[in-house]
C-alpha cells in the first residue's frame, strides 16, 4: 500500500478525538494499586500487633513512603505523552533522595555510637527491600496496562517512574505492619526498596510498555 | 509549509473530526517523516517508507497524546526517533552499522517516494474479522459509520469501536514484524 493510500485510510470518516481522561485514570490506577497493597498485607502478613498503640510512626513511615511516590508521580505522567520536557521533576527526585541521605546521617550521629548499627540496619535483615517491591507489585502493573494506552517513547525510563510510584505506594501499606521506628532505617531502606522498585520497573517496562 | 503553528492547528481541526484537515495533517506529516527516516537510514528507502508509515498509524492512533502546550513537532519526533529505534532494535542493526558501506548517492533519483517494502493491505488482512469488517467498511469503502452499522448489524458506536481497536492492531502488527 502506498502511503497516500495509507494517509487516506486513516483520515476518511475521522472521528473527533475523545479527551482522554488521564488525571482520573491516573487516580484510579493509584487508589486501587494501594488498595490492592493493602489487601495482600492484610491476607498474607496482618499488621503490626502494637499498631493501635503506635499510630504516629506507621503514619510518619506512611507519609514518607507517599511522599517518594509523590515525587516520582509527576515524571510518570510527564513520560505517558511523547515531546515534553522533565524540567524540574528529576531535580525534585534527586532533592528527595539527597534530604534522604543527610536525614539519615542526622539520626544516626543522635544515636549512641553502640546503638548506631541497630538504628540504622532495624536489628535484622531489612525484608522491606523485598516486601516493599512486592506489595508494590499491583499497582505497577496497574499503572503499566495504564501507560500502554498512552504513548511512551522512552521506555526505560517511563518503566523506572512507574517502578518507583508503584515502591512509594507499596511502601505505604508496608508501614503498616514494618516493626522498625528508627528514622535512618526508614530513610535508608525505603529508599533503597523504592530504588529495586525503579530499577525494575525500567527492566519490565522497556520490553512491557512497547507499542 | 514548515510553519509549527498551522501543523499544528490541521492536527487540532482533526482532532475535532475535520477530514480535510487531518488529511492535510498527515500528508505534511509524512512528508517530514520522509526526510527524518532517509536522513538516518541511507539507502534504505523501502525501510524509511515503512517507518514514515509505521509512524503516520502511529500518531493517528495515539493523536489524543498530543499535549496542545508543547510544540507539536516535538511530539512527532520523539513518536518518530522511538519508531526508529524500535525498528533497529527488531532488525539488531546499531544505528551505526545501518550507515556502513553506504554512500549517499546510492539513493535512487527515480525511486517511488511512497513505496513500501510492507504491504499494510497485507496486514490488514490479518485483523480479526471484526475490526477488519469495520475499517474495509469505513475506511476502505467510504461508508458512514452509520451505513456500516447497517450492513454488519452491529452499533454505530461497536463499528467506532472496531476500526479504532482495528488500527490499533496494525500498529501492532507492524511492530511484530522482522525487518529483513
Amino acid at each position: 500500500m502506498k502511503t497516500e493510500n495509507l494517509i487516506d485510510l486513516l483520515a476518511r470518516n475521522v472521528e473527533p478525538a475523545q479527551r482522554p481522561r488521564f488525571v482520573q485514570r491516573l487516580a484510579a490506577m493509584l487508589a486501587l494499586g494501594l488498595a490492592a497493597a493493602l489487601l495482600l498485607l492484610l491476607l498474607a502478613f496482618g499488621v503490626r500487633p502494637d499498631m493501635a498503640t503506635a499510630p504516629i510512626p506507621v503514619m510518619l513511615k506512611a507519609m514518607f513512603s507517599a511522599a517518594a511516590a509523590a515525587v516520582a508521580l509527576p515524571l510518570a505522567m510527564r513520560l505517558m505523552r511523547p515531546g515534553r520536557p522533565l524540567g524540574w521533576r528529576v531535580g525534585a527526585l534527586l532533592v528527595f533522595v539527597g534530604v534522604s541521605a543527610l536525614a539519615t546521617i542526622i539520626a544516626l550521629m543522635g544515636e549512641m555510637p553502640e546503638r548506631r548499627l541497630d538504628a540504622w540496619l532495624g536489628g535484622g535483615f531489612p525484608w522491606c527491600l523485598v516486601l516493599v517491591p512486592l506489595l508494590g507489585a499491583p499497582a505497577a502493573a496497574l499503572l503499566m496496562w495504564l501507560m500502554r494506552s498512552f504513548a511512551p517513547t522512552k521506555l526505560a525510563s517511563a518503566g523506572a517512574a512507574i517502578g518507583a510510584v508503584s515502591g512509594g505506594v507499596g511502601a505505604m501499606a508496608y508501614s503498616m505492619y514494618c516493626p522498625v521506628d528508627s528514622i535512618a532505617f526508614v530513610t535508608t531502606w525505603y529508599v533503597l526498596a523504592i530504588a529495586i522498585c525503579a530499577a525494575l520497573g525500567a527492566l519490565v517496562g522497556s520490553r512491557l510498555l512497547r507499542w | 509549509m514548515t510553519d509549527e503553528a498551522a501543523f499544528r492547528a490541521l492536527l487540532l481541526k482533526g482532532l475535532s473530526g475535520d477530514e480535510a484537515a487531518h488529511r492535510s495533517f498527515l500528508t505534511e506529516a509524512a512528508g517530514l517523516l520522509r526526510a527524518f527516516f532517509r536522513n538516518r537510514l541511507r539507502g534504505r528507502p523501502e525501510d524509511a517508507e515503512d517507518l514514515v508509515q509505521e509512524t503516520l498509524v502511529a500518531l493517528h492512533t495515539r493523536r489524543d497524546t498530543y499535549d496542545p502546550n508543547y510544540p507539536l513537532t516535538a511530539w512527532m519526533y520523539a513518536i518518530a526517533r522511538y519508531r526508529l529505534i524500535d525498528f533497529l532494535r527488531r532488525s539488531k542493526l546499531r544505528a551505526h552499522a545501518s550507515l556502513d558501506g553506504v554512500d549517499v548517492a546510492d539513493v535512487d533519483p527515480d525511486y517511488d517516494a511512497s513505496d513500501a517494502r510492507r504491504d499494510v493491505a497485507t496486514l490488514l488482512s490479518k485483523l480479526p474479522e471484526k475490526q477488519r469488517t469495520a475499517i474495509r467498511l469505513v475506511k476502505l469503502e467510504e461508508k458512514s459509520v452509520r451505513e456500516a452499522a447497517d450492513e454488519t448489524g452491529f452499533s454505530e458506536s461497536d463499528i467506532k469501536i472496531s476500526v479504532h481497536r482495528g488500527l490499533k492492531t496494525l500498529m501492532h502488527l507492524m511492530g511484530q514484524e522482522q525487518p529483513t
